[in-house]
């Protein structure tokens, strides 16, 4: 049972938060001046190319990008199949599993696991409940609204988070 | 165990078959059923793209609380897609069936053109058999 990665974007379509676990194939294109580590730097960069080519590597950014698109695409099939309340739990496809979580104030939780994860939307739930509100919305300090690529950056949300995913899966 | 519908989508993500077979989903027009091909076609083909484990497929189980969408693309690039509930068993031999009853009645069809709608009486006809016959 491997956790791949972890996403959360708000209410505003931007990603606020995001941590790879384990990127088995994907490298990611090195960034300018911080070198090549790329996997767990949270600091939101633009990097000069255009768009994405197919196949070589991509950059958090473009990958965040595409994440949220398909998510929001699958969103709106859902709701017009059936009806505006309803959203989707997990999709499956031959190699990963992406299960979502929306919030009631739109904040919306993505996780992207191995197949043989089951049954992981309470622990998403748990991870906004239990961590997310207590971590950042209740934090005096942090912004409301994450506006011109400010990230999540509260050591706290990190170590918990950190705490209580580790026992649940396993790491390489 | 219900099923709700079915789509056929083309290479070109083009809907070439849409049948409704039972209620239960929202009433859509036309103009939705192509939208919604076309929505499902590019986000089967950029959920291969962030895999993180390579090669993967596109999007093959999407579940709901109200219906749950299997998709089978065939190795033409020929998508089928299969709305049923959520608790339906045995989707997968389903639209392998499908497929089959498409191959006999559609692809065989001599005046049948590839890629373009379907409009095959056999196939309509033994498709409404074999829906209704599935416990």
């Amino acid at each position: 049972m491997t956790i791949y990665s972890f996403w959360i974007f708000d209410r505003h379509c931007n990603c606020i938060y995001h941590k790879d676990y384990k990127r088995p194939y994907r490298q990611l294109r090195p960034r300018s001046e911080f070198g090549s580590q790329g996997a767990n730097d949270e600091k939101k960069q633009t990097n000069g190319g255009g768009p994405p080519t197919g196949k070589g590597p991509l950059s958090v950014d473009d990958d965040a990008k595409l994440v949220f698109g398909v998510v929001f695409s699958l969103r709106n099939i859902v709701t017009k199949l059936a009806g505006e309340k309803e959203s989707f739990f997990v999709y499956r496809t031959s190699k990963y599993k992406l299960h979502f979580y929306e919030t009631q104030t739109n904040m919306r939780f993505v996780m992207i696991t191995d197949l043989k994860v089951d049954g992981i939307r309470p622990i998403l739930e748990q991870i906004h409940a239990g961590l997310y509100v207590e971590y950042v919305i209740k934090n005096p300090i942090s912004p409301v609204e994450h506006v011109n690529g400010v990230r999540v950056n509260n050591e706290l949300f990190n170590l918990g988070l950190d705490r209580f995913l580790r026992p649940l899966s396993i790491f390489d | 165990m219900v099923v709700y519908s079915l789509y056929i989508l083309n290479k070109a993500a083009g809907l070439i078959y849409q049948r409704d077979f039972n209620e239960g989903l929202k009433r859509l027009s036309s103009n939705d059923y192509l939208v919604l091909s076309g929505t499902f076609h590019a986000v089967y083909a950029i959920a291969s793209q962030i895999s993180p484990v390579p090669s993967s497929s596109g999007i093959e189980v999407l579940e709901t609380e109200t219906f749950r969408l299997q998709c089978f693309q065939t190795l033409t690039g020929t998508k089928f897609l299969l709305i049923s509930e959520p608790r339906q068993q045995n989707t997968d031999a389903i639209l392998r069936r499908i497929y089959e009853l498409y191959a006999d009645y559609v692809i065989k069809n001599p005046f049948y053109q590839i890629e373009m709608p379907v409009r095959c009486d056999l196939f309509d006809r033994h498709l409404a058999t074999f829906i209704k016959g599935i416990p």
